[in-house]
């Protein structure tokens, strides 16, 4: 694994799918790549996380999925933001803006 | 419910997933490929950027969050076969768990009935019942101006009475049939919010008019469900009453055991009873009455009005009274409100205490089954640790093999439990049929219903937790150390301990059944005064056909003489009172000679017998004679007492030639001295007795003589005789309550049998548990020390030594436990010392035979398997090892 790469800090891989899947519609796949893209290829997320998380969103009603027939022809599981995620996501963004904000402080102040 | 409609789905969802999986692999490979890269070495690169595709499904499905249900059908469906694999410990421990569950439920379903469930009235936690307590005879009912002055206490929101009548002669057209009757007050519906599920009820208004109301049951029964029954008429006692209503299916009435068929006003009572009103004779105590709180009142508030009214009332009448005895008896009457939510308390009061003692009995058989079960789980659990190893090695985790083993307990808990609740139905029937003593069967309605199979299913789920838990826990603990490794000495420290609580708790159950077993033998051994063997005793209907008075005597002599004459009969006469028929008669007697001093207790029982009644009873006369033919009417009265009256008046100094009186004027010359006899029931010490002449008795109740007579001949075959016998005399007679004295006997000590039976049986059952424990625990040890064994004998050890080292282990874990089982035994049977008779709670005879019997069931349990360890060939032993 390259080592450029960081590992996402605990609890925070749901926050980002939730996030990602909020600018619209997307399948797995997409999901993976678009994080990857948009975290200038830090983020890069391992299928054994992405789809249990996935599924796990699911279960808890924050996402909602369809099949859609994709660009290519075939069947695709697309994830979508439900009210409920919505609210998650809210909930999650100030949580950790306010940690980031905290962790922040706490390096600069302890140089 | 969405995880049930999932798992239901579960082939759907398990296709969509490997659909996601392989359209995220393929657009994988067409991205690289998109790269340049050739499309098999993409497919490669695909394959090894994603990973273990089965385990990424493993963890969608866990996060889908069904995957526990989905292990629990496949840890039954595997635990089945594991039981089916072994089906003697499969059958062993759900046949000892059905007996253990059964037992439970079926006490705890007439405990539910007897003590615990509420009426299905109206607010049933605000009705109370009122008991007049007396200090002498103790619970009394009460009369109908008493009941008049209840309804006026202001803590009451109305009060109702009842009174049960048994089994009447009702008439409907010219068919005559058997129906049990009870009178209720006008208020009694209104009080208790019951109305008709047809028809209706009667009320205040209407309780002097000649209606009744039937029960469901009997509607069912009667009229098959016919709405046509309202309308219809019988006759009781020569007065037509007609039916008006029906109640409601769950309503069993107020008294618990004991439903009415018929319910008529309290307000035809004369009628109905075919008798001379007696509703407003202050000393006729026939009610029972409930009344309910007023909304706001306190059952203390209701206490302290009751109380002070009625110690008032009781005021008034001592100062009527001259006799100082009778004064201070008055003034400690008192009238009871206490609680009466599931009905009239005269079944609870009865019942109680036996079935709460038996619900301890039958919790510790359950919890010795437990033990045992648990005993076997593990030692097949040693069998399996190689099954066990492996799925540990293989990644299992250790909470995923305990739920495995706890869902095989699960199953043998429920099958268990599923058997026992047929047991229990069975066993609970029986078990009415003995509370009902012989007389009418008992309406307990004892099917399943959802109480007591939750009771079941609860009893079922924590007798898995206890047995399955431990050993579950205990088999995976290996997993720690190298697998496959000779790890054994936990599962022995176990072992051990659950056979000294075996131990200790098979000991507190066989002394129990020894001290109730004790109880009833002194009861049957006790000498009662006479020989309750070949008598025979029946009353007959003489009040019915009309009999009293003179001819009533005349008519008695003659059944007498008619009894005498059939074959096989070698003596008939009559008494008042058999012994132990539970009630009495008394009186204060004054004696020739005899000055009392102030306040001594006046009192004797009283009762009448025939001629040559103490020679068929087998009560030796001990000074003067009994009474014969002589002593008719026109003659001077006479009276035999029983020693313990000589022995208080006369102190030794003759009592035959005095005299006695019952305050009045008329007095009776004492002919005889009797050994005693024991006159209201067995447990009761000989009471000062006083036997008036019954061909001169002319007291109040005439018509309640027992005939009785002596025979050696079956008695069913004598009885057919003796009907015909009194239907030689008026065809109109017939025998009334036939039964032979033993029956009679044992019809008083019902609470002994039944505890010495059930307390006999589960003391029986929980030393077969014990002996199958210490059997499989020391067997268990035995093959664990086969190595030592077998090198000890390779070097000389004779084959008894082995034995009695083996011996020797259980005569420690025997110490221990009956150590601990005499503790809980001295604390438990203390608890029931009431119950007990002749015999103390602490009873060394029954400890010491307890300990006994249980020793050499113990030793006898691991003498099997001592002697199998020492027929063991060393060279054998320790080649295999």
């Amino acid at each position: 694994m390259n080592s450029a790469k960081a590992d996402l800090p605990q609890g925070t891989l749901d926050m980002l799918i939730l996030k990602v899947v909020a600018l619209g519609p997307l399948h797995g796949y997409g999901i993976a790549q678009r994080l990857l893209q948009i975290s200038k290829d830090v983020l890069q997320v391992q299928q054994g996380s992405l789809y249990p998380a996935l599924h796990r969103l699911e279960n808890r009603g924050w996402l909602k999925a369809e099949w859609e027939t994709s660009e290519t022809g075939r069947e695709a599981k697309y994830y979508s933001l439900t009210k409920l995620g919505a609210k998650q996501l809210e909930t999650e963004r100030e949580n950790w803006e306010r940690l980031s904000e905290a962790i922040r402080l706490v390096m600069r102040t302890a140089e | 419910m969405s995880w049930l409609n999932r798992l239901l789905q579960r082939e759907r969802l398990e296709r969509e997933l490997d659909a996601e999986m392989r359209d995220h692999l393929e657009r994988q490979v067409a991205d690289l490929v998109a790269r340049g890269m050739e499309p098999a070495e993409a497919r490669r690169q695909a394959a090894l950027l994603f990973g273990g595709a089965e385990q990424i499904k493993e963890e969608c499905r866990d996060a889908r969050g069904v995957r526990w249900l989905e292990d629990f059908v496949a840890d039954c469906r595997y635990g089945l076969r594991v039981l089916r694999k072994s089906p003697v410990f499969t059958a062993a421990a759900v046949l000892s768990l059905a007996l253990g569950i059964g037992a439970n439920t079926a006490i705890f379903s007439l405990m539910d009935r007897v003590m615990l469930r509420m009426m299905p009235v109206r607010e049933p936690d605000r009705l109370v019942e009122f008991q007049r307590i007396m200090p002498v005879y103790g619970r009394g009912a009460i009369s109908g101006p008493l009941f008049g002055q209840i309804q006026k206490l202001s803590s009451f929101d109305g009060a109702l009475a009842q009174s049960w009548q048994g089994r009447r002669d009702i008439r409907f057209g010219d068919q005559d049939e058997k129906a049990a009757v009870e009178l209720v007050s006008g208020a009694y519906y209104r009080v208790l919010g019951v109305s008709a599920a047809i028809g209706r009820t009667f009320d205040e208004t209407t309780e002097r008019e000649p209606v009744a109301v039937i029960s469901h049951a009997y509607w069912k029964r009667k009229f098959a469900m016919d709405p046509g029954a309202i309308g219809k008429s019988f006759r009781l006692n020569d007065t037509v009453f007609t039916i008006v209503g029906v109640t409601p299916p769950e309503f069993f009435g107020t008294i618990v055991g004991q439903t009415p068929d018929i319910s008529v006003p309290l307000g035809m009572e004369a009628e109905a009873r075919g008798a001379q009103p007696v509703m407003q004779k202050s000393h006729y105590n026939w009610l029972s009455v409930m009344a309910r709180l007023k909304a706001g009142t306190t059952l203390e508030q209701a206490r302290a009005e009751t109380g002070g009214f009625y110690g008032n009332l009781m005021k008034a009448d001592a100062e009527r009274q001259k006799d100082e005895v009778q004064k201070k008896n008055t003034l400690a009457m008192r009238l009871r409100v206490e609680p009466a939510g599931n009905g009239f308390d005269d079944l609870r009061r009865k019942f109680s205490e036996p079935l709460q003692v038996l619900m301890g009995i039958v919790g510790l058989v359950l919890l010795m089954a437990c033990a045992n079960i648990a005993n076997l789980l593990l030692s097949k659990a040693a069998a399996r640790r190689r099954e066990i190893a492996v799925r540990l090695a293989i990644g299992a985790g250790r909470g995923r093999i305990v739920r495995q083993m706890l869902t095989e307990g699960l199953l043998l808990a429920l099958m268990g439990g599923a058997l026992g609740v047929v047991l229990a139905y069975w066993s609970a029937n029986a078990l009415v049929t003995m509370m009902s003593n012989g007389g009418p069967r008992m309406a307990l309605d004892i099917s399943a219903d959802g109480r007591v199979l939750g009771f079941a299913l609860a009893v079922s789920l924590a007798a898995c937790l206890l047995f399955s838990l431990a050993p579950a826990w205990q088999s995976t603990r290996q997993g720690q150390q190298p697998a496959l490794a000779e790890v054994r000495g936990s599962r022995w420290r176990l072992g051990k301990g659950l056979m000294v609580a075996q131990i200790a708790i098979s000991l507190v159950l066989l002394i129990g059944a020894g001290l109730f077993g004790r109880t009833l033998f002194n009861m049957y051994s006790l000498d009662a005064g006479f020989d309750r063997h070949n008598v025979l005793l029946f009353s007959a209907n003489f009040k019915k056909a009309g009999y009293k008075d003179d001819r009533l005597r005349v008519a008695q002599e003659r059944v007498i003489a008619e009894l005498k004459s059939l074959p096989g009969v070698t003596a008939a006469s009559m008494a008042l009172m058999p012994p132990v028929s539970g009630g009495g008669w008394d009186g204060d007697v004054d004696v020739e000679g005899y000055t009392y001093g102030r306040g001594e207790d006046k009192t004797s029982h009283l009762n009448a017998a025939g001629p040559g009644y103490f020679k068929l009873m087998g009560t030796p006369v001990l000074m003067g004679r009994e009474f014969d033919e002589r002593d008719g009417q026109g003659v001077p009265r006479v009276a035999v007492v029983n020693e313990e009256f000589a022995r208080y008046y006369f102190k030794g100094k003759p009592a035959v030639g005095k005299w006695l009186s019952l305050g009045g004027p008329e007095r009776a010359e004492i002919v005889g001295v009797v050994k005693n006899i024991k006159y209201r029931d067995l447990r009761q010490e000989f009471p000062r007795t006083v036997f008036f002449s019954a061909m001169q008795d002319v007291g109040s109740r005439p018509d309640w003589y027992s005939f009785v007579f002596r025979t050696s001949l079956p008695a069913d075959e004598m009885f057919r005789a003796a009907d015909a016998a009194v239907q030689r005399v008026d065809a109109a007679l017939r025998i009334v309550e036939p039964k032979t004295l033993e029956q009679h006997v044992e019809r008083t000590i019902l609470r002994e049998r039944m505890l010495a039976a059930l307390a006999g049986i589960f003391g029986a059952l929980a030393l077969i548990l014990a002996s199958v424990g210490i059997y499989g625990v020391m067997a268990f040890q035995v093959a664990r020390r086969q190595k030592e064994v077998g090198i000890r004998m390779a070097l000389g050890a004779k084959p008894a030594a082995v034995v009695r080292m083996v011996l020797g282990q259980t005569g420690r874990l025997l110490v221990v436990g009956c150590v601990i089982g005499l503790a809980g035994a001295f604390a438990v049977t203390r608890l029931f010392e009431k119950m007990l008779f002749g015999v103390e709670a602490a009873d060394s005879a029954t400890f010491a035979a307890a300990v006994l019997a249980l020793g050499v069931v113990a030793m006898a349990a691991s003498w099997v398997p001592g002697r199998r360890a020492a027929r063991v060939n060393p060279v054998e032993t320790l080649r295999w090892e």
